[in-house]
């Protein structure tokens, strides 16, 4: 008779606790509505971008996407019409231009779901790599990502608070943005950066209902993997080799279901989701489930980090010794 | 019979901590500096001048690295009187690429490269000037880039040679650990130090090179007076405003865990806690600190998401009260 009485905290525990996490969550989650709405999509003339955009206008948003190159535009225009019969408007700028970047969007009108979706990743020792190469990372991934949200913000603000609906920026990360691993300092080094511009960006706009999502996606079957992929070194193959790749279509849905859920952290796989229990650290998360993931799951993770750790240092020990020997 | 069971119930946990012993990598190693050049960036003042203070009252030979060559000499002085060791001083502004592969060939070979310089603007984003984003991402984060891509070389040929291991430690801040209210910009390229950190470290571990990332709090500095002159009010309730730790004790932290070739260096409580919340996939030498980090990082993430609880509740009270400060002002200027 005293079974019941010891079965029944031991169910309620995690019911309680599931409810403090409820309670606790921050920011409240809310849903982000894409119909109707302007999305604002950068890199958006290829790979992950154009199938985001594909997939919003498919939802009846209204589309603009910005890309270096007006042929690239072009095409990607005449892509989404056939595909979807949906017109979408195109923005030719370099993101480094924080004034060429001012203009675009100012053109383009106020934003709702901006989409920080550009980037650049070439692999490289940086003992081999060029600063210039380098520099090229920081200054597209990290600086683009500046002068997109700083000409973004202000009409954004004005714009939730005359439609009462919520926003959105959303920043294309990596799975190489939750670790860094050989080959990628200053492609980690640039996503890793962009973490800490959500979690700081998350404080001071969350006041205004604009929601920040961060998407880490693994190797992306895209125009720009494929060149990554010619450039990588062997170790980098050989660890970053580790995690499967996904198809660009696939990801837009993640990313975009993710987005209109206000998650904070956007996994895009098994994977993913597990990386991205273990490196939540003191990201906000609006889900109390996930959080319960987290809190539970933290632990296991941290052992499984230190599982790859061992096999990734196993793997440069047996290379470099391969090495030697020849 | 209560002995039994109570050994049964640690048997999973020696068993871990025998497994983290044999997996644990990079391998611990101890990283001398007795009559090894250490370089100090960011040496003139603050952690820095504290870092090559000790560094050369432990006998190392040391060289500081700043902009101003005023300040150096002020800093060579001061070292110079608390120590009696001279140290030799290197002037370029870290953002200047080929004017830091020009002091550091002048420097020789480098066995320890402390990259401690960085400046801090605290602003909303929407507030701050990209001029002010960049000067910190470029100071900070690509500065410490052209410091390592210039020292590399040397110091791989020089740990060959000598056969002793080298070490590249970044200082970085809890504002790297976790991203908060007016510190978009700070907290980028803090973080970017990270991932560069991880990769680097997978990249030099075969050259004997080892990384370390130190994460102080606020600490009693020349740059944080300045910075506390500017930081929003939020930021203040959020993270403080009171001064922090002394430099000399973040300094004091920051060597003991560079020697010790430890991949993260916390430098008080908070930091360790901070340190196990967002350890996430970071090398860990210490079977015994994995051990702490699985244990520890599940109840740490409660924490932090209570943090996250508080903070997100500071933002709302902070707003509201604006709004009502700025309702009774239009009130009561109408009513004038």
């Amino acid at each position: 008779m005293a079974s019941p009485l010891l079965l029944f905290p031991v169910v309620m525990a995690p019911v309680v606790f599931a409810a403090v996490l409820a309670f606790l969550v921050r920011p409240r989650p809310v849903r982000i509505p894409i119909k109707g709405r302007h999305v604002f999509i950068t890199g958006g003339s290829s790979g992950i971008g154009l199938a985001l955009a594909r997939l919003a206008a498919a939802e009846g948003a209204r589309v603009s996407i910005l890309a270096r190159r007006a042929a690239h535009l072009q095409e990607a225009r005449d892509a989404i019409r056939l595909a979807t019969g949906v017109d979408v408007a195109v923005f030719s700028a370099d993101v480094r231009d924080a004034d060429a970047v001012a203009k675009a969007v100012e053109a383009a009108g106020p934003v709702d779901v901006l989409v920080c979706n550009h980037g650049v990743f070439t692999p490289q020792e940086l003992e081999k790599q060029d600063l210039e190469e380098v520099r090229l990372m920081v200054e597209v991934n990290l600086m683009g990502t500046f002068n997109l949200i700083k000409a973004a913000l202000p009409p954004m603000k004005q714009r939730t608070k005359a439609t009462g609906l919520p926003a959105s920026i959303a920043i294309m990360s990596s799975q190489a943005g939750q670790v860094g691993v050989y080959g990628y300092t200053a492609y980690s080094a640039s996503k890793f950066a962009l973490r800490g511009l959500a979690e700081a960006l998350q404080h001071e706009v969350i006041a205004d209902d604009i929601h920040v999502s961060m998407i880490f996606p693994p190797d992306t079957e895209t125009p720009g993997f494929a060149e990554e992929h010619r450039r990588r070194p062997d170790l980098t193959n050989i660890i970053a080799g580790s995690s499967g790749g996904m198809k660009a279509d696939d990801v837009a849905k993640k990313a975009l279901d993710g987005i209109k859920s206000s998650r904070f952290i956007v996994p895009c796989n098994f994977e993913g989701t597990m990386l991205s229990i273990a490196t939540a650290g003191l990201s906000p998360q609006s889900s109390f489930l996930t959080a319960l993931a987290e809190v539970l799951g933290a632990g296991f993770m941290r052992f499984m980090g230190l599982c790859f750790q061992w096999n990734w240092f196993s793997s440069i020990e047996n290379w470099h010794s391969k090495k030697k020997g020849m | 019979m209560a002995s039994l069971f109570f050994l049964f119930l640690l048997l999973p946990f020696a068993i871990l901590l025998l497994v983290l012993a044999a997996i644990v990598r990079p391998r611990p190693v101890r990283i001398p500096l007795k009559g090894r050049h250490v370089l100090v960036t960011g040496g003139s003042s603050g952690i820095g001048l504290a870092l090559a203070l000790r560094a050369a009252a432990e006998g190392a030979r040391v060289t500081i690295f700043a902009r101003d060559p005023s300040r150096l000499q002020d800093a060579r002085h001061a070292i110079r009187l608390a120590t009696g060791v001279d140290v030799a001083v290197l002037a370029a502004d870290v953002r200047d690429s080929e004017a830091v592969a020009r002091a550091l060939e002048a420097a020789d070979y480098v066995d320890v490269l402390i990259c401690n310089h960085g400046v801090f603007l605290p602003q909303e984003l929407e507030r701050q000037s990209l001029e002010e984003v960049r000067f910190m991402v470029e100071v900070n984060l690509m500065g410490t880039f052209h410091l390592i891509k210039a020292a590399l070389p040397a110091m791989k040929q020089r740990a060959k040679e000598s056969g002793l291991p080298a070490s590249i430690a970044i200082m970085s801040s809890q504002a790297g650990q976790v991203g908060i209210y007016g510190y978009t910009a700070y907290s980028a390229s803090k973080f970017g130090l990270r991932g560069l950190a991880e990769a680097l470290q997978h990249e030099v571990i075969a050259d004997n090179i080892h990384i370390t990332l130190v994460f102080p709090p606020d600490t009693d500095t020349p740059g944080l007076a300045e910075e506390h002159k500017r930081r929003p009010e939020v930021t203040k309730l959020i993270a403080g405003s009171q001064g922090g730790m002394k430099a000399d004790d973040v300094a004091k932290k920051a060597l003991h865990g560079i020697k010790s070739g430890q991949f993260v260096v916390a430098c008080n409580f908070e930091g360790y806690l901070l340190h196990v919340a967002t350890v996430g996939l970071s090398p860990q030498r210490s079977y015994f600190m994995a051990f702490v980090e699985i244990l520890g990082v599940g109840l740490m993430r409660f924490v932090a998401l209570c943090y996250q609880w508080s903070w997100f509740t500071i933002i709302e009270k902070w707003h509201a009260k604006m709004r009502s400060d700025l309702l009774r002002e239009t009130s009561d200027s109408l009513h004038t």
